[in-house]
């Protein structure tokens, strides 16, 4: 059976390269290039193989800002047929957040909906089961595997002190972990491919009632030593009598 | 203020419980088998939810048990299914959730809580009408000092999905966040034959061993439940010892409550560098046997 499918896929600043400001400790986002969410691109994969498989189409949908458009291209090169940018993305909002997906998706045709368990930047973990209550279809989460049979989905979810198998009938939404695959690095011709490729985007049609204010964003103090020694001998010395301090 | 606090772990319920102590009244709700981990910890009530627990009955059953008891603020603590009981929860109730909270206080009806960013580069602290809070395990030590809780059965519904089967996860039986001394290792180690090895290292400080993610995850060189980070164990021992360890940040976030970080990898500019007091740039195999023969001498 072909398969329609929808990777949600976010798009968030490179996280190695956010720098704190020396004196106040704040850390500045402005400026830091974007990327692809890491879990985003294990949905992308597990989506991608899914139709390699099956047959259908996958339809890539990012909630960001007008900046995120470009980044689309990356999920094409991996794969994703088709794409829409929503623009709008504020604060960190996950009612919000899934709100304007879920208004996107109404007006669509899916057998599947696939997202990361939890994004590598804010962590959440909450969007799969709110799109899930408010589409009122099925989650199976936390997917280690997940395989179509017909119109029926089945998925190892790892929780964190069992594995469960689920399965139910289509149209489910389930959310993959880092473990389910690896995410392909697209070949060349993919990615000039990707680039002559059409990216819709269209503003969210839902305010946001954002209900948090933030009050600061700071780096976590770093009073480390950082003494690094590149002679073994004599970096053993010193760490030897580091430990028998500590272990006393 | 009325609270719920619901964990399909009962040691994290109790964690809540006993960090809420003050001025609230708190109900908990936990799956069987769990109510006497969090049993005196002073809630109210306790309620068991039986039957096939999944995502979707259990945020019924907590939806029915805040309206019913009138509950101002829910807690839910962040484990995956936690996460999404917490997620279902929100959408059916129209609620206003805030994620990963690792510190929260009232004030006139305000919520000023903590949480990490940016995968645990930063800690931000924002102020909420928010109700539903999920609470990063460990956010209090559990107190069991109370009498014990009334506890009450409640049946689950059906579950939405089919549960075909369940496998434990091998649990290595160690209490990583009770640890002083930590040897952790990476990916860096490239095999599993590296063990041994470290093992040794780890008698040789009376430590335990841990792991980043994709030791203990993808690898399985390690139990699930020595994975050190963000989403893994926080732990804050007097030493750690990060081996062939990068120093992403997502792994930063559980060890920086160490004491003294020592770094060993070869790789110069590995961002653990940055996370260290000291570091040795080398090969471990090279480094790691002549440690131990130091420590022994
Ligand atoms: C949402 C989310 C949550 C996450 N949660 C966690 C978490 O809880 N814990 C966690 O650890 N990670 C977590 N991660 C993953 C994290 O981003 C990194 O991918 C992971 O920490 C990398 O593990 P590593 O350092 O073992 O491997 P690598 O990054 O591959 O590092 C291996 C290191 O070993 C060094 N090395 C190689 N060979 C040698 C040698 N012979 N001698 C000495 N050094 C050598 C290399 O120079 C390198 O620095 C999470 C990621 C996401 C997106
Ligand atoms: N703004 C967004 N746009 C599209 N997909 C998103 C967005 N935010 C989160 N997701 C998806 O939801 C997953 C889990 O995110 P979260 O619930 O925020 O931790 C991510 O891995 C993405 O697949």
């Amino acid at each position: 059976m072909p398969l329609n499918i929808i990777v949600l896929i976010k798009v968030i600043p490179d996280l190695e390269q956010i720098k704190a400001n020396a004196s106040t400790g704040e850390v500045q986002t402005d400026r830091i290039p974007l990327r692809l969410e890491t879990l985003s691109e294990n949905a992308i994969e597990a989506a991608v193989q899914l139709r390699e498989k099956h047959g259908g189409k996958v339809f890539g949908l990012i909630f960001g800002k007008q900046e995120s458009a470009p980044l689309m291209k990356k999920a094409y090169a991996m794969g994703v047929d088709e794409g829409t940018v929503l623009t709008g993305y504020g604060e960190n909002n996950p009612m919000h957040t899934a709100e304007v997906l879920c208004q996107k998706i109404r007006t669509m045709q899916f057998d599947l909906i696939i997202s990361g368990n939890q994004s590598a930047d804010t962590y959440t973990g909450l969007l799969p089961g709110i799109i899930s209550s408010k589409l009122n279809i099925n989650l199976l989460s936390n997917a280690l595997t997940l395989s179509i049979d017909q119109a029926t989905i089945t998925v190892r979810s790892s929780l964190d002190r069992k594995i469960q198998n689920l399965s139910s009938q289509l149209p489910a939404i389930v959310s993959v972990t880092q473990e389910t695959n690896q995410p392909r690095l697209p070949p060349v011709m993919q990615i000039m491919a990707a680039g002559r490729k059409q990216i819709v985007t269209e503003a969210a049609q839902v305010a946001d009632t954002a209900n948090v204010k933030r009050i600061s964003n700071k780096a976590p103090k770093s009073e480390r030593r950082k003494q690094l020694f590149e002679k073994t001998d004599e970096g053993i010395v010193a760490i030897v009598k580091a430990i028998k301090e500590e272990i006393r | 203020m009325k609270t719920l606090i619901f964990a399909d772990d009962g040691e994290i319920a109790g964690q809540i419980c006993s960090y809420l102590k003050t001025g609230t009244e708190n109900y908990v709700a936990t799956l069987p088998g769990e109510e006497s981990k969090c049993g005196k910890t002073g809630a109210k009530q306790i309620f068991v939810l039986n039957g096939k627990p999944d995502s979707s009955n259990v945020s019924i059953a907590l939806k029915e048990l805040k309206d019913r008891e009138s509950i101002d603020y829910v807690f839910i603590g962040s484990t995956a299914f936690g996460r999404d009981v917490a997620g279902k929860l929100s959408g059916l109730g129209n609620m206003k959730p805030l994620s990963e909270i690792t510190s929260i206080a009232f004030k006139d009806g305000i919520a000023v809580t903590t949480r990490f960013l940016y995968g645990g580069k930063s800690v931000l602290t924002e102020e909420s009408n928010s109700n539903l809070f999920v609470t990063a395990p460990g956010i209090s030590e559990i107190v069991q000092d109370k009498p014990g809780s009334p506890v009450q059965q409640l049946n689950l519904n059906d579950p939405a999905v089919k549960i075909v089967g369940e496998e434990k996860k091998s649990a290595g039986g160690v209490d990583l966040e009770k640890a002083k001394v930590i040897v952790s290792i990476g990916r860096g180690l490239g095999k599993p034959d590296g063990i041994p090895m470290v093992e040794q290292l780890a008698k040789a400080v009376k430590g335990e061993i841990a792991g980043s993610r994709p030791v203990c995850l993808d690898y399985h060189w390690l139990s699930e439940d020595r994975q050190v980070g963000l989403s893994g164990k926080k732990v804050k021992p007097k030493l750690y010892i990060a081996v062939g360890i990068s120093g992403q940040i997502q792994h930063i976030a559980g060890m920086r409550g160490a004491k003294t970080v020592i770094a060993i990898n070869k790789d110069k500019t590995a961002p653990i560098f940055e996370e260290c007091d000291y570091g040795l740039i080398g090969d471990l195999y090279q480094i790691v046997p002549k440690l131990v023969a130091s420590l022994l001498a």
